[in-house]
């Protein structure tokens, strides 16, 4: 098994018209924070693209940015909290949960794993701000699709499709994100609540104009996080008084969700369901949960089981992703929710017009895909 | 452009798919010649083509029944809503069924629990607000035809709208899809719980305009509405000035509603046409509108208040309701207030980087002088979406022409500062030949190889988007036969 580092698109391209030509597979690998996700798969080489590194460019009164998918997130974050923005899906640090270093994920890999966190119940997912892309496809073409403006509508909106791939359609060599002015003031809210109250509680919140950028649910304590300059957040923070009883607690509890840090140190399997959020009240107890937590008013569970829980999260409307268990669980678990016959069949038909010879990352997601 | 001819083999056989289509949709199918009129178009005017024949299911068995029945018999399709795209992606073919979706206007379900609406594909975009908004919620993407566009047409365009840098574009505010494939088989995308888990194939479906199957059921996300909106008007005595208050509110962390830009011209007519107020003698004009929690809109109004006085600006608010809908008024008057300067018209709607924006505006009026037309802009100044006006007269030798040629040069120089053909009006069969402009040939090519995933005999919509396609069968070796001279026939309204 071959290294193959890379540090242009040039290189990228060679490295994947050699594969092509030595019919060998590719696993694509940035930090390799997230290798532990998905089905485990055994590919001929690595292709490294850490080396793909950098802000490509950046005006904020643009709001986007342009980066390589080798740049750290933290990197990205840093640099729009310097100039008072920031990532609207507002991705987490899944690496202590994964058994790897903190702070190392790059943007590629949070773009192809849907990596979302708090502020995505008000400014969507992933999906929602990658505006456009640059990649080698399996046929050792470099192309690109989207655009590097906030609104385009041109041809097939081929940037969604690559949010959650897992690498699975090709590799990414540039990424051009959306970015929103991040409030000068955060506040955080809590409530003690019975599960079931407080979800309704969040999803009233969520109802409401308040605009919440955090609706989490951890610990028996419903979560408010609300954001804005001096005067109308406390309006903001008398209007939540309206709705209910709160005691003001310090930020990082939200980080915490997104971060999946009450699992880090747990055996068991950790699911990520997505789901109506009205459902979440009645899932957790079905579901055999040894601990759990909600983010996004209840759409997104955070779920410790070792239960299998395809056919319950389908019974409530929801789509469940088994974020980490076992090498042994993956490879025979369904990591990915399963697709039934006529969309399984598109969705191979899809992974053949960007990866015909299932050269990257192939069973990563689902068998040959 | 030139449409592909018809095929005669198609043509000849009309009878029999007229009949085929009344067995499936028996009161539904629309075949004599005064009826098929009434659907020979969409708001790309200048353009009008009867359909071989028209089919108008009520239900999505049907829907399955005719994809199934165009693709037995290889007979394309070309998806209609009502009929409002301003890029002829509706436009009818000879040899092809029109499958008008507008008897498919229920709403199927209303759950404030989980702030979505699920309709079927006919329902007009306002429609949704309207049934929603006794209970304090809206839909927020509104695209200005808003009270008679469908939502099956509004995801096939992924369409835009004034508040679109707030609130996003249709894709961003929907959350599934019930779906039917060429073949007539039934697929559910995303659902209440959105697009999560596989392949993002909402996603791909939502913009991709009726060229990868059928919507026959939306989910969408419903917001609560606002409760203050506040506008102000300021006036700027040079348009970089309008720009750098674009980019310093932008910078500022202030994420307006809405921001609309009008120039010099455009103002001029408005004021002649609906006298809305608009201050004269000025060269620009920005119309904002914060909207949120009282204390929150008015610390914006006040910060961009500051911003544009500092830019030079002259500053006012709308003093109650009445004045804030005038001076909407005037801004939405635009097209009509043209339309009164000369017969014809043309609406660009390329979307630059922000900052080009003084350059570009510069660039266009040396074309407008180059090509002797009369033009104007309004523009979505918040994300860099222009729509540039461009008046004519089709009987006058030679003006359609050059107003054609004037628009291709718009949008080739929108691509050229760094943006896009298209911001929310789509390629149809407008700019279908100006792709290559912005696209490679391998761009070109990845884009249709997920048309063959989807309708590998490209019957869904053919002729729209893409300029001539090869054969799917030769997936990975497609040719795009791009670089043809863009624009040479088109005409545009």
């Amino acid at each position: 098994m071959a290294n193959i580092s890379v540090r242009s698109e040039a290189e990228v391209v060679d490295a994947v018209r050699e594969a092509r030509e030595r019919r060998r597979t590719l696993e694509t690998v940035g930090a390799g924070t997230k290798r532990a996700f998905g089905r485990p798969i055994q590919c001929d080489d690595v292709l490294d693209v850490s080396g793909l590194r950098g802000i490509v460019s950046y005006q904020p009164e643009e709001l986007l940015l342009t980066a390589l998918p080798g740049t750290p997130v933290t990197e990205i974050n840093e640099l729009l909290s310097a100039n008072g923005q920031r990532l609207g899906f507002e991705p987490g640090d899944w690496g202590p949960l994964l058994g790897v270093k903190a702070s190392a994920g790059t943007i590629g890999g949070a773009i192809s794993a849907d990596v979302c966190g708090p502020a995505a119940v008000r400014y969507g997912r992933a999906r929602d701000h990658l505006l456009g892309y640059r990649a080698v496809n399996g046929f050792g073409e470099a192309y690109k699709a989207g655009g590097k403006v906030v609104k385009n509508v041109t041809g097939f909106d081929l940037p969604k499709l690559m949010c959650g791939a897992f690498g699975t359609l090709g590799v990414l060599t540039e990424v051009t994100l959306r970015v929103f002015p991040k409030p000068s003031l955060s506040r955080v809210f809590m409530v003690a609540a019975e599960p079931r109250e407080g979800l309704a509680l969040l999803r009233k919140v969520w109802s409401s104009p308040l605009e919440a950028t955090g609706l989490g649910y951890s610990d028996g304590m419903a979560l408010i996080r609300l954001e804005g300059e001096e005067q109308p957040l406390s309006e903001k923070a008398a209007l939540l008084g309206t709705i209910g009883v709160f005691t003001e607690v310090d930020d990082v509890r939200f980080q915490e969700i997104a971060n999946g840090t009450q699992f880090a140190n747990q055996s068991d399997d950790v699911l990520l369901l997505s789901l109506p959020p009205a459902n979440a009240a009645e899932i957790v107890p079905d579901i055999g949960a040894s601990s759990w937590c909600a983010d996004h008013a209840g759409g997104t569970l955070w779920i410790g089981t070792n239960q299998p829980v395809h056919e319950i999260a389908a019974r409530y409307g929801g789509r469940a992703r088994l974020l980490r268990a076992p090498e042994a669980t993956r490879a025979n678990a369904t990591v990915f929710p399963p697709e039934d016959p006529a969309r399984l069949a598109l969705t191979r038909g899809v992974k053949a017009a960007f990866d015909p010879l299932g050269i990257f990352n192939s069973g990563r997601m689902y068998e040959g895909i | 452009m030139e449409l592909a001819s018809p095929d005669p083999a198609i043509l000849a056989r009309r009878t029999e798919i007229v009949a085929g289509l009344k067995a499936l949709v028996p009161d539904g199918v629309v075949s004599d010649r005064a009826g098929l009129a009434a659907f020979d178009g969409d708001a790309l005017t200048a353009r009008r083509q009867a359909a071989l024949v028209c089919v108008l299911p009520r239900t999505k068995e049907q829907v399955s029944a005719v994809l199934k029945f165009a693709s037995d018999n290889a007979v394309p399709i070309v998806p209609r809503g009502a009929g409002t795209s301003l890029s002829g992606g509706a436009l009818p073919r000879a040899d092809g069924i029109l499958l008008g979706l507008s008897r498919m206007n229920r709403i199927l379900e209303i759950d404030f629990e989980n702030r979505c609406v699920v309709a079927e594909p006919g329902v007009t975009n306002l429609a949704i607000t309207r049934a929603v908004e006794g209970q304090g919620f809206y839909y927020a993407p509104d695209p200005s035809s808003q009270i008679a566009c469908t939502i099956g047409g509004n995801v096939a365009e992924n369409s835009g709208g004034l508040h679109c840098l707030k609130y996003g574009l249709t894709t961003n505010n929907l959350l599934g899809v019930e779906f039917v494939t060429i073949d007539g088989n039934f697929l559910r995308l995303g659902g209440k719980c959105g697009s999560v888990g596989g392949f993002d194939l909402l996603g791909i479906v939502a913009g991709s305009e009726g060229l990868l199957g059928i919507v026959t059921e939306a989910t969408v996300r419903i917001l609560p509405k606002p409760p203050v909106t506040r506008t102000l008007l300021a006036a700027f005595r040079s348009v970089p000035a309008a720009g750098q208050c674009v980019a310093d509110i932008i910078a500022g962390g202030i994420v307006p509603a809405a921001m609309e830009f009008m120039d010099r011209r455009c103002i001029e007519a408005v004021e002649a046409y609906s006298a809305p107020g608009y201050p004269r003698g000025v060269e620009g004009v920005l119309l904002i509108d914060a909207d949120g929690i009282k204390a929150e809109v008015d610390d914006a109004i006040a910060r961009m208040a500051v911003i544009a006085r500092n830019c030079g600006a002259e500053v006012r608010e709308a003093s109650d309701e009445a004045e804030r809908m005038r001076l909407w008024a005037g801004r939405k008057a635009a097209f009509p207030a043209m339309g009164r300067l000369a017969p014809d018209m043309l609406c660009m709607d390329g979307t630059i980087p922000r900052r080009m924006l003084p350059s570009v505006l510069a660039r266009m009026a040396e074309m407008s002088e180059e090509y002797q037309l009369g033009f104007c802009n309004v523009f979505h100044a918040g994300d860099g979406n222009l729509h540039p006006l461009i008046i004519f007269d089709v009987m006058k030798p030679g003006e359609l022409e050059r107003a054609e040629h004037f628009g291709a040069d718009i949008l080739k120089l929108c691509v050229e500062v760094g943006g896009v053909l298209t911001g929310e009006h789509g390629v149809g069969v407008e700019k279908r030949d100006l792709m290559p402009t912005m696209f490679s040939e391998s761009d070109l090519a990845q884009q249709q190889r997920l048309k063959c995933a989807f309708d590998g005999a490209g019957l869904l919509n053919p002729g729209k988007v893409f300029p001539t396609l090869s054969a799917c069968v030769e997936q990975g070796h497609m040719h795009v036969k791009g670089g043809r001279m863009p624009f040479a026939n088109l005409p545009r309204f």
